[in-house]
Formats: structure tokens, C-alpha cells, sequence
């Protein structure tokens, strides 16, 4: 079980070590009964972002399934992501 | 299908039970299943108890002189999520708003209290 | 019809409740120091609080949602912490400034030790926000204000020299003693634009249910309200360039300032002015002390709001209560509470920009406000005083410094 809190400014990196950014929030689908996670909102660090003040309009989204693993600091994603 | 991101959508906003009353903020959500699974938001998580893992040494200290509680919501308790996050039960069935039903014994019995 | 006579009393409670006592204490030593050439200070101060008002409004009315409330959902938790922790220090010391000035008053008026005086209030208003319906209480300490009037009359009849005093609206920089000058442009500015009424402000709004319907008419409420207000910022400070000035008097003492009621116009210009700086101080304490409890009940999530009685929100009626008391407590320590009231304004100075970027950013949000998000004229306006509150907050503390809380 993790947090949502926990998933929030880990670095996104590919699984060959390219820095895709951080990931600043999760997209999910909100169903009758479930929310279900559909990917990480991936983007540059700063204060900029962490304030809100782009408020997500330039992040990319990275598909879940694209998710490798997590580790240590970092949230590992396939290379095509 | 509507999509919504969490931390913007769900995070920190105020939650209401069945009836209404505020009962606390969303700080943060419990999400079961890693990758290669569809994970999904299976909890909310309120309570002091949860600042520290949102703000670092900061939170750990307004999170000790916030009592340190914690409180799971189940996600199937969430009715609706708006500006708000509207529960299908009432805020003492789900362990809500605790602080608020122990302290308001001592604040009736001074006269004028209901008015 | 009923409208127009619900605006009227609105403005007129509006005008009451302007002034506290960091603007009876700033606009009063800035005319003794300086005469009138810190003027053109006043109407900036007046139009920024108006500026964040109106968007503190327009968020409530909009939204459905308080200012503070919104803003731990907008910037995030760790930055909402932060807002809260300074707005809740600077709150504290804005009280206890408040409610030492209400028992300076209440001494003046009926003689009793100072230090009973402070407990006597503090329970009195306990009793008084216990047991009395908001809307009564606004109106009781609103047009008991209203005594300050009094400041606007003697202003006239002092007969100022009202060239020089038009002169002094043009901005601009004194060559004698430029650090207490700017200090005092800080102090004023600060005195204006409280955040604890953008708070109180805001809050009121959502209990009260303001719709987007009600805009215009707050709108106008908060404008003429706070733009009258300002005028007898500007009779304060005539005030103390034509007679404290004039005499060489240094108003350190709340005493002091009513006493430039009392030379134009006899002793019952002298009562007026204690019973208007009573009432006004005195509203401004109970705005305050509220503000605290709601800014804390929000980013707590608990329930609150002054309409409910006080069992229906246990832990924010603690809360206002809890800061009554510790309110007292810096009173009854004895520190002077005109050196407080500086040194909160000049703090408040500080936590400003913590206090209207989150508003800024709020009311320009899509999401809460709709088409209702700050146009252009709210964006230019607001971006402009970040920038002076930005300079102002920090050059405060330095120049309280270097002037020596303006002693110099």
C-alpha cells in the first residue's frame, strides 16, 4: 500500500537512466465504485510548479503501464514512455 | 469516463459527511497496486497523524501538537467528489470529526452554548 | 429600496469598523512627525485593501469556499502551514495590540486599573460574542465607531492649511529624515492592508452564502465602505500635523490622540473620541480573534462558522477563546500597547506576501472561480501591489531597525 503523498515529487526516470522529470500528480478514473490510477503527470521541478502556478498545464502524462518499477527515490518507467 | 488528477482534484480538500458537517480534510490516499497492476485509490487518509509525511520536519511538529490521529476512509464510504469530498456516512460512524463530538459535552454545559 | 438601506448600514458599519488601532497609532505619529507629507500613502493603502477584499469576496461569493480555506487546496500543504503558522503569530499580536487599546479606552473613560481593565474586557467579550448574534455585534461595534466621526470634525475645525495638505497627497520622499519617512510608509501601509480583515472578510462571505448575484452590491459595500474609512485615516493624520505638530507633542498614548478631539472641540469631543476608539479597536478585536479561529478551522478541516452556535462548532469556538486568552496574556504583561501595536503592523508588513499570492492565485483559478476569475484590471491591480507589498515586506523589519521602532 503506498500514498499518494509518497508517489508526489519522486523523480521519473527511464529504465535506460533518462530523466523524464517529477512527478507532480496522479491521473485517475473516477468510476461508480472505484478511482483507479490510469498514469503519473510528469514534469520539470521548481517552486513554479510546486505552488501551483502552472498548475499542470505542462505536464505529460505517463501511462501507468509504462510503470516499471519504484525504487528507492525514484519511479522507474519503460523507455518508450 | 471523467478523469481527475488527485492532488489537484481529491488532496487537501474539506470533507463532508451524509449530513453535511465538516469533518476534516483529505490529507492524503492510501493506492493499492504497483506495476504492472491497475492500481486504485482504495482509502483517504485524515488526520494529524498523516502531516508528516506531507511537510517534513514541519509537518512532524504541527502534526504532534495536532494530537497525531489518524483516520481511514474507506473509498466506497466517498458519495461524491466535488469542491468537496461528500461521504455516505455519517462523520462519527466513520471515525470523524472525534475531536469536535468529545469537546462539545464540555462546552454545553456552560449556558448559552445552543443558542 | 430595502437593498440600498441594507448597503447604507453595511458602509456605515464599514466606516466604524475601518480604523484599529494600528491606523489610530500610525496616522496620528505620521502627522506629528511629519505634518501631511505622508498623504499620498493613504488612499495606496486604502485601494489595496480594497483590491484584495474584493477578491477575497469574490472567491467566497463564487466558490462557496472561505479564502484560507481554498488556499491549503491551491498551494499544498507545506506552503498552506506556512500561511497558517504566520498569519496565526501575527494574528496573536494584532490582539493583543487591539485589546490593550480597548482597555486604555475603557481607563480613560471610567478610571479603573489598567490591568483589571484588560481581564474585565476579555471576559466581556467572551460574554458578549457568547451570547450575542453576529449580525448585532457588528452592528453595536460598527456604529459605535462611528464616534470617530468626531476626528473628521475636529480635522475641519483645527483649520488646516488645506494647500499644504493637498500637497501632500503628491507622492514623494522627505528630505529630513528619510529612514523614519519610509518607516512610517510602511507602518501605513501595513496599518491599511490587515490580513486579518481579508480573512474575516472572506469568511463572513461564505456564512452569510454569498452568491454571484451578491457581487455588486459587496463590492460597492467594500469600496465606498473602506473608501470613506480611508478619510478618516486622513482626519487622524490632519490631526496630528495641525495640533500635535504644532504643540510638539508625541502621541505615544491612545490618551494623547483623543486629546485632538478635545482642543477644537471641548469635552465632548474628548468623550466621542475615547467612545469611537473603544468601539473601533473594539470591533477590530473581535475581527481579529476570529479571523484566527477560522484560519485555523480551515486548514484543520473542522467545523466552524460564527452563525452556529458555539456547540455546533466545538473546537473553533475553543480556538477563539484559547486566543482571547492568550491575547490577555501578552497584554497583562505589561509591554506598552502602542510599541505592540508597531511592532504588528510591521509584522503583518512582513507576512504580507504570505498572506496575497495565495489570494492572487485563488482568484485567478479556473476551477473555483469560472468566469468569474480576475480580468485584467483585477490582474494588473493585484500584480501591482504584490510588487509593493513584496518592496514593503521586505524593507519593514530593516527599517524598523534603523529608526529604532521610530523613535529616532
Amino acid at each position: 500500500m503506498r500514498t499518494l503523498s509518497s508517489f508526489m515529487r519522486r523523480k521519473v526516470v527511464t529504465e535506460s537512466g533518462r530523466k523524464l522529470g517529477y512527478c507532480h500528480d496522479i491521473r485517475a478514473e473516477l468510476t461508480a465504485r472505484k478511482l483507479e490510477v490510469t498514469g503519473l503527470c510528469v514534469g520539470r521541478s521548481g517552486l513554479v510548479e510546486h505552488f501551483g502556478l502552472r498548475a499542470h498545464s505542462r505536464h505529460d502524462e505517463v501511462p501507468w503501464s509504462s510503470v516499471v518499477r519504484i525504487e528507492g527515490d525514484r519511479i522507474i518507467v519503460s523507455d518508450n514512455a | 469516463m471523467p478523469s481527475l488528477d488527485l492532488g489537484l482534484g481529491i488532496l487537501d480538500r474539506q470533507l463532508l459527511d451524509s449530513e453535511g458537517r465538516r469533518c476534516g480534510n483529505v490529507d492524503d490516499l492510501a493506492i493499492e497496486g504497483g506495476p504492472g497492476e491497475t492500481p486504485h485509490v482504495v482509502a483517504i487518509l485524515v488526520g494529524p497523524g498523516y502531516w508528516p509525511q506531507r511537510a517534513g520536519w514541519i509537518g512532524r511538529l504541527a502534526g504532534w501538537i495536532g494530537g497525531g490521529k489518524r483516520v481511514r476512509v474507506p473509498w466506497e464510504d466517498v458519495a461524491e467528489v466535488s469542491s468537496h469530498v461528500k461521504l455516505r456516512k455519517r462523520a462519527a460512524e466513520l471515525g470523524l470529526g472525534t475531536g469536535d463530538d468529545r469537546l462539545r459535552p464540555l462546552l454545553e454545559k456552560i449556558p448559552g452554548a445552543d443558542r | 429600496m430595502n437593498k440600498i438601506f441594507g448597503l447604507a448600514l453595511g458602509i456605515l458599519a464599514a466606516i466604524g469598523g475601518f480604523v484599529d488601532i494600528g491606523d489610530l497609532v500610525f496616522n496620528t505619529a505620521a502627522g506629528a512627525t511629519f505634518g501631511y507629507q505622508l498623504m499620498w500613502v493613504i488612499p495606496i493603502g486604502v485601494v489595496g485593501i480594497i483590491v484584495y477584499s474584493e477578491m477575497c469576496g469574490r472567491v467566497a461569493a463564487v466558490s462557496g469556499k472561505a479564502v484560507f480555506d481554498a488556499v491549503r487546496e491551491r498551494v499544498g500543504f507545506k506552503a498552506g502551514l506556512g500561511a497558517l503558522v504566520s498569519s496565526e503569530v501575527v494574528n496573536l499580536m494584532t490582539l493583543a495590540a487591539e485589546l490593550g487599546g480597548v482597555a486604555i479606552a475603557l481607563q480613560l473613560l471610567c478610571g479603573l486599573p489598567y490591568r483589571w481593565l484588560i481581564v474585565l474586557a476579555v471576559i466581556g467579550f467572551a460574554v458578549v460574542i457568547w451570547i450575542t448574534s453576529f449580525n448585532w455585534l457588528e452592528r453595536i461595534f460598527g456604529y459605535g465607531g462611528l464616534c470617530m466621526l468626531v476626528f473628521a470634525v475636529a480635522a475641519v475645525k483645527l483649520a488646516p492649511d488645506w494647500t499644504k495638505v493637498g500637497n501632500g497627497f503628491i507622492p514623494h520622499i522627505s528630505q529630513n529624515n528619510p529612514w523614519l519617512y519610509l518607516y512610517f510608509v510602511v507602518g501605513l501601509l501595513g496599518a491599511a492592508m490587515t490580513p486579518y480583515e481579508v480573512y474575516f472578510y472572506s469568511s463572513g462571505g461564505v456564512e452569510e452564502e454569498w452568491k454571484p448575484s451578491d457581487l455588486g452590491l459587496n463590492r460597492a459595500n467594500a469600496i465606498v465602505g473602506y473608501a470613506l474609512g480611508g478619510t478618516l485615516s486622513i482626519a487622524l493624520m490632519i490631526v496630528g500635523g495641525v495640533f500635535f505638530l504644532a504643540h510638539g507633542i508625541n502621541p505615544e498614548h491612545l490618551g494623547t490622540i483623543a486629546l485632538g478631539a478635545q482642543q477644537p472641540l471641548g469635552e465632548i469631543g474628548l468623550l466621542l473620541a475615547i467612545v469611537g476608539i473603544l468601539f473601533a479597536v473594539g470591533g477590530a478585536s473581535i475581527d481579529t480573534v476570529f479571523s484566527g479561529a477560522y484560519n485555523l478551522a480551515q486548514f484543520c478541516g473542522w467545523e466552524w462558522g460564527r452563525y452556529r452556535h458555539p456547540s455546533g462548532a466545538p473546537r473553533f469556538t475553543i480556538t477563539w477563546l484559547v486566543l482571547l486568552v492568550l491575547g490577555m496574556g501578552i497584554v497583562l504583561t505589561g509591554v506598552d500597547p502602542v510599541v505592540l501595536t508597531e511592532y504588528a503592523v510591521i509584522f503583518s508588513v512582513v507576512a504580507l506576501p504570505l498572506t496575497y499570492v495565495p489570494i492572487l492565485l485563488v482568484a485567478n483559478d479556473r476551477s473555483y472561480m469560472g468566469q468569474y476569475r480576475n480580468g485584467r484590471l483585477a490582474n494588473i491591480l493585484g500584480a501591482l501591489y504584490l510588487l509593493i507589498i513584496m518592496v514593503v515586506a521586505l524593507t519593514a523589519v530593516p527599517l524598523m531597525i534603523i529608526t529604532n521602532a521610530g523613535q529616532n
